[in-house]
């Protein structure tokens, strides 16, 4: 039996190695990293070391705190060998080449522990190529592990286990991958380019071939293949440029060699002579001199460019506007796609021929490449952050509508299409179970790995208990509610801070604690700012006051709930979304957790009490030195610049989340550990005391304002900021006070609300806010 | 009447704060270090002492519980020296020894450690807990001003233009960087063991210093302002001491003075031009010294700022050439309370290594002051 992982090595220091090592350390586990020693090189662990430094330096961070970025020990392959004896996952990540696999696992095989688990990060190269002639106790402990880049963000991981695999190997690294790095662990049978690649580059392919042909601009391309497509809106072209032109030829070239000669993607090769102009002129995208789109500065300003396709020419770039992409905006969430594939101009007929070439690639791969229909589509969902994978997409298209089309063409319908349309779609719920086809005939129900539970299976088993448009409430069994978000970005708005006032006052009548949580992108992007906005726009400052009371009562109610409440984070919890994290018993993060009071950002200050919290977490902190001033400059100083944590572990240093709260890696898991931290909390529970507060009174404010006044004059802070501060001193220094006196929760709450309101009514606020609402950028006034 | 000499001046490195090698270093550790090693070079007898005087700007946290009578006890002197904590901002060390020679004037003491400690990686500029007076603040904001505008307030009073800033910040670099190639800093360099680690190299000077390199930096105080990083002291971690006893006290003890304190002074100016400050106590210290500036040989003036210094050096008139010999704070770094018991002992080394008659030392001081020290060679 493998024992726990508790040291890896990652061989290899390019994008990739340095990547999986940042993140291993991101899980808090020991990491050594080694690469060659070049030649005549003074600094043996030069390459290794490069690569750390280059990994702090990159954005977005590929660590989630500095304390990882000390877990990761640069070396060399050369004198570190020996090291290996004492890790129990030596992950391989260098170059491509079998030759220089296969005599690095020689050397490998020679220094490593038994049962320690070698894997390859290869992207390409089957299982049986790689243990070709190594012996039977490597081939034992070997698997493929393969990643996305960046590895930190992405959440896919592939894994192939060769038929000599042991299987508690296999399940050891399954559940370090899982548990631990917060990966999707999708296995995958021995072929080329696995899930992800097989089809993302059959996809990019036959996209940049049908462009080159049809004669569609770049910018048309990827404007229907983007969005409409349920694909990031850099399309196709735009995706090259990010990761780089050059590297598809060698990717494209690899799979070619490995493949069947009659695999569909040697049909989509077309004409590569644009492609490798670029890359031997240096436009290799964003990383060279610019790619399919160019930014040009000469002459001073700034002028977005796109390639021509056919002249290879840069010319200025363009919005797209089809009738096609109309046709899109016109049918909505559920027909638009549909009616975008359906038209007949050039935007219509390129989606087509791309995505029902992708599509029925998909179909006719799946059985031979992975173990089930869902598998297929999690790996394009999160390996290549498709909204929708294949299957799903599909089904949303309606099958039936998609095989007729393929026929219309005079195509071959694939018989998973053909089954699909048949038999009423590739998913369906039954018996509130999500089923779908099984690759031998009839149906199987989707299995979520042990322990993961999640809103959507609870939504198909159960009726919500109760609920308005902005929010739901679900019955999580064991005596746990769960309190829903669903506005856009899940904003909150007052049928959500009335709800929640609701449900905090159900959960004692039959339940025994609340977790807050959904199932988005994000937690909360903070207060509706558009209803704000309205309200301001028609002078209903009463309005606004009533919406700072009411968000004010309810967080408090939250905090002194006779039950433990947990909010689970994931994604952006800012603002108002921020201050329900901070007014809950506990919270249960995603590690990629994104966490901040960014309310000056728009000219006002946290008015739902999250100056009241922020001031008690510094306050209480035995890191701070002693005095009225230390609590009150760090809140200052946090919440004055809007800062926002880049991670769940940047959060609990920046104290919005506090030493007792959860970082959860895996985002699948977070239901069922913030419902676990809930229960645990149940026993005995007594809500928090409302805290009492020494503050500097007026001494601070000067103080503070001197801060800002050089911040201001040193160009740093703009005139509003001024303000705003201004604001935000007076509420953290506890307005009159004085520091032989106390100052209450209400006091500081109080102090929020008044100024809340006086800056609410600043011209300068309402056009911040207008910003943000129309621009979605911050405006600096 | 008893004449009062420096009879030894040693310092810690100085290093960068928040990324120097002496940032884990506590400052009363670090103070104790020097002061030890003051008195292992000096061979003074610590019984002799009557007073341990320490200058410090924030002398709070690890710099508090009187600093000064807690280095006696890390430092091993005898329980029968005393120890005092004064602040004088910037001039605090340099008030030290001041006072020392008041003392000894007096009768009331014959040997002193007059020493000055600043952390300002551990203890920051303002302190832990920043209260002005509000009503103050309002009304008279001048007197809790920013260093850095101060500085941009002289410049823009003395046109001094950016590019002459950058200039005297090169060369106060080059100087510092020759004298530390030169091995000339060593002879007054304590080494501070910090557990294993041993620094003994000041951090700050950096010899590749160029014009074109600090012409790039950005503003640090004002938008459209003059004064940068590079044109700035750096925020620094150090301690320096001297031994400050009566003549007679040297000589029977053996002691080897350094240079005799001929005069000082002390004034005051507008807060807003801090930095002129040693303009007048100069005037002050020259006058009670009845020597003229131009028979001083040796100048140590302070750099807080380059702006700041090249006011006082146009005001006054000073060669440029008898400046700051080995570089200035804009190279080796300005620990707030450590700075004055440096100049000053550098000044009295200074003297006696180039063999010259006359060393000034002075420094401006935050809240509009100026302090000025008179050497003369034994």
């Amino acid at each position: 039996m493998t024992a726990a992982i508790s040291k890896v090595a990652v061989i290899g220091a390019g994008v990739m190695g340095a990547g999986i090592a940042a993140h291993v350390a991101n899980a808090g586990v020991p990491v050594l990293l080694l690469d060659i020693v070049p030649k005549d090189a003074a600094n043996r662990n030069v390459l290794a070391e490069k690569a750390v430094a280059q990994l702090l330096k990159a954005d977005p961070a590929p660590f989630m705190s500095k304390r990882a970025a000390k877990l990761v020990t640069p070396g060399n392959l050369e004198d570190d060998l020996g090291k290996l004896a004492d890790c129990d996952w030596i992950i391989e990540a260098v170059i491509e080449k079998l030759e220089i696999k296969r005599n690095l696992y020689k050397n490998l095989q020679a220094a490593r522990r038994p049962g320690s688990v070698v894997s390859s990060n290869t992207s390409t190269i089957p299982l049986a190529q790689l243990i070709e002639g190594q012996p039977k106790a490597f081939a034992a402990d070997f698997l493929i592990t393969h990643f996305f880049n960046p590895p930190r963000y992405m959440r896919l991981l592939e894994t192939v286990a060769g038929p000599d695999t042991r299987a508690d190997a296999v399940a050891a690294i399954r559940d370090f991958a899982d548990r631990m790095l917060g990966k999707t662990v999708i296995p995958c049978k021995d072929t080329p380019g696995f899930i992800g690649n097989r089809i993302g580059i059959f996809w990019i392919q036959a996209a940049i071939t049908a462009a080159i042909e049809s004669g569609i601009a770049v910018e048309d391309a990827d404007a229907v293949l983007g969005r409409p497509m349920g694909i990031p809106k850099t399309g196709v072209f735009g995706l090259l440029d990010l990761v780089g032109i050059d590297l598809s030829p060698h990717v494209v070239a690899s799979m070619v060699a490995t493949l069947p000669k009659d695999d569909a993607l040697n049909g989509v090769l077309g004409d590569p002579s644009l492609i490798q102009r670029m890359i031997a002129e240096g436009l290799t995208g964003r990383k060279g001199k610019g790619g399919f789109y160019r930014l040009d500065r000469s002459g001073g300003a700034k002028t977005k460019l796109a390639i021509d396709l056919k002249t290879g020419q840069y010319r200025p770039q363009r919005k797209a506007d089809l009738e096609s992409l109309d046709a899109f905006k016109a049918g909505g969430k559920t027909g638009g796609t549909q009616a975008l594939l359906t038209r007949g101009d050039i935007g219509g007929r390129y989606a087509w021929k791309v995505m029902s070439a992708t599509l029925s690639y998909a179909a006719e791969l799946a059985p031979e490449i992975a173990a089930s229909i869902e598998d297929v589509d999690a790996a394009m969902r999160l390996g290549y952050n498709w909204k929708t994978g294949p299957f799903e997409l599909l089904d949303k298209l309606g099958p039936a509508w998609f095989a007729d089309r393929l026929k219309a063409d005079g195509r071959k319908v694939p018989a998973l299409i053909a089954r699909a349309a048949a038999e009423g779609g590739f998913y369906k719920v039954e018996g509130g179970q999500l089923q779908t086809l099984a690759f031998a005939g009839g149906r199987r129900a989707v299995k979520r790995p042990e322990g993961v539970l999640l809103l959507e299976d609870i939504k198909r088993k159960s009726k919500r208990i109760t609920g308005n448009g902005s929010a739901s409430v679900w019955d999580l069994g064991d005596g746990v509610l769960c309190f829903e978000v669903h506005t856009k970005l899940n904003t909150i708005d007052r049928d959500v801070l009335m709800l929640l006032g609701q449900t905090i006052a159900r959960v004692p009548l039959m339940h025994k604690a609340l977790v807050i949580y959904n199932e988005g992108s994000n937690f909360s992007a903070g207060a509706n700012l558009g209803i704000a906005l309205f309200a301001a726009n028609v002078s209903l400052w009463n309005e606004i006051e009533n919406m700072v009371d009411l968000g004010q009562n309810t967080y408090k109610a939250l905090r002194h709930a006779r039950f433990p409440t947990v909010a689970a984070s994931s994604g952006l919890a800012l603002g108002g979304g921020c201050e329900m994290l901070l007014h809950s018993s506990a919270v249960q993060a995603h590690a990629e957790s994104y966490i901040g009071l960014v309310e000056v950002g728009v000219g006002v200050i946290p008015g739902w009490g999250g100056c009241k919290e922020m001031l008690r977490r510094w306050g209480t902190s035995p890191k701070m030195p002693k005095g009225p001033m230390p609590p009150v400059a760090k809140t200052f100083e946090t919440v004055g610049t809007a800062t926002v944590a880049k991670s769940a572990a940047e959060a609990k240093e920046l104290m919005f989340l506090g030493p007792q709260d959860g970082i959860t890696m895996n985002r699948d898991r977070l239901l069922a550990d913030a419902k676990a931290k809930a229960l645990s909390l149940v026993k005995g529970y007594r809500p928090p005391e409302a805290a009492v507060y020494v503050l500097p009174g007026p001494t601070g404010k000067a103080a503070l304002a001197m801060a800002v006044d050089g911040l201001r004059k040193s160009g740093k802070a703009m005139p509003h900021d001024e303000t705003v501060a201004a604001s935000l001193a007076t509420v953290l220094s506890g307005g009159d006070t004085d520091p032989t006196g106390t100052v209450s929760e209400e006091d500081i709450l109080a102090l929020e609300r008044a100024e809340f309101m006086k800056l609410v009514r600043h011209p300068k606020t309402l056009a911040r806010i207008e910003s943000i609402l129309v621009t979605g950028k911050p405006l600096r006034n | 009447m008893s004449n009062v000499v420096i009879a030894g001046y040693a310092r810690s490195p100085f290093t960068f704060a928040n990324k120097g090698e002496l940032v884990r270093v506590r400052p009363d550790e670090l103070a104790a270090q020097v002061v030890k090693g003051l008195l292992e070079r000096t061979k003074a007898d610590p019984a002799g002492i009557e007073d341990l005087i320490v200058g410090c700007a924030f002398p709070e946290g690890e710099q508090g519980f009187n600093i000064g009578r807690i280095l006696g006890f890390l430092a091993g002197l005898p329980r029968t020296v005393a120890g005092a904590t004064v602040n004088r901002f910037c001039g605090s060390s340099m008030q030290a020894a001041h006072i020392a020679a008041g003392a000894i004037r007096m009768g009331a003491g014959d040997a002193f450690i007059c020493a000055g400690v600043e952390s300002m990686s551990r203890v920051p500029m303002m302190g832990f807990n920043p209260m002005p007076h509000p009503a103050l603040a309002k009304d008279y904001p001048q007197a809790f001003m920013s260093m850095g505008e101060t500085a941009e307030n002289l410049a823009s009073k003395y046109k001094i233009d950016r590019a002459t800033q950058e200039n005297f910040a090169v060369q106060s670099h080059a100087k510092a960087a020759a004298a530390q190639s030169a091995g000339k800093l060593n002879t007054e360099i304590v080494s501070i063991l910090d557990g294993n680690a041993n620094v003994s190299q000041d951090g700050c000077i950096r010899a590749d210093t160029t014009r074109a390199g600090l012409a790039e930096l950005k503003p640090a105080f004002l938008q459209a302002g003059t004064v940068t990083a590079g044109t700035s002291s750096p925020l620094t971690d150090g301690a320096a001491a001297v031994l400050v006893c009566s003549e007679d006290y040297a000589k029977k003890n053996g002691l080897e003075p350094l240079a005799r304190i001929k005069s000082i002074a002390v004034s005051g100016c507008a807060p807003e031009i801090m930095g002129i400050g040693p303009v007048h106590s100069t005037q002050k210290a020259l006058d009670r010294a009845g020597v003229k500036l131009k028979d001083i040989d040796v100048i140590e003036l302070n750099e807080a700022f380059a702006a700041q210094s090249l006011a006082v050096i146009e005001e006054l008139k000073m060669d440029p050439a008898k400046i700051n010999l080995d570089g200035g704070a804009i190279a080796l770094g300005h620990p707030l309370g450590a700075t004055g018991a440096r100049i000053l002992g550098k000044a009295a080394a200074l003297l006696k290594r180039e063999k010259k008659r006359y060393a000034l030392a002075t420094q401006c001081i935050g809240g509009g002051q100026g302090i000025a020290t008179v050497l003369e060679a034994l």
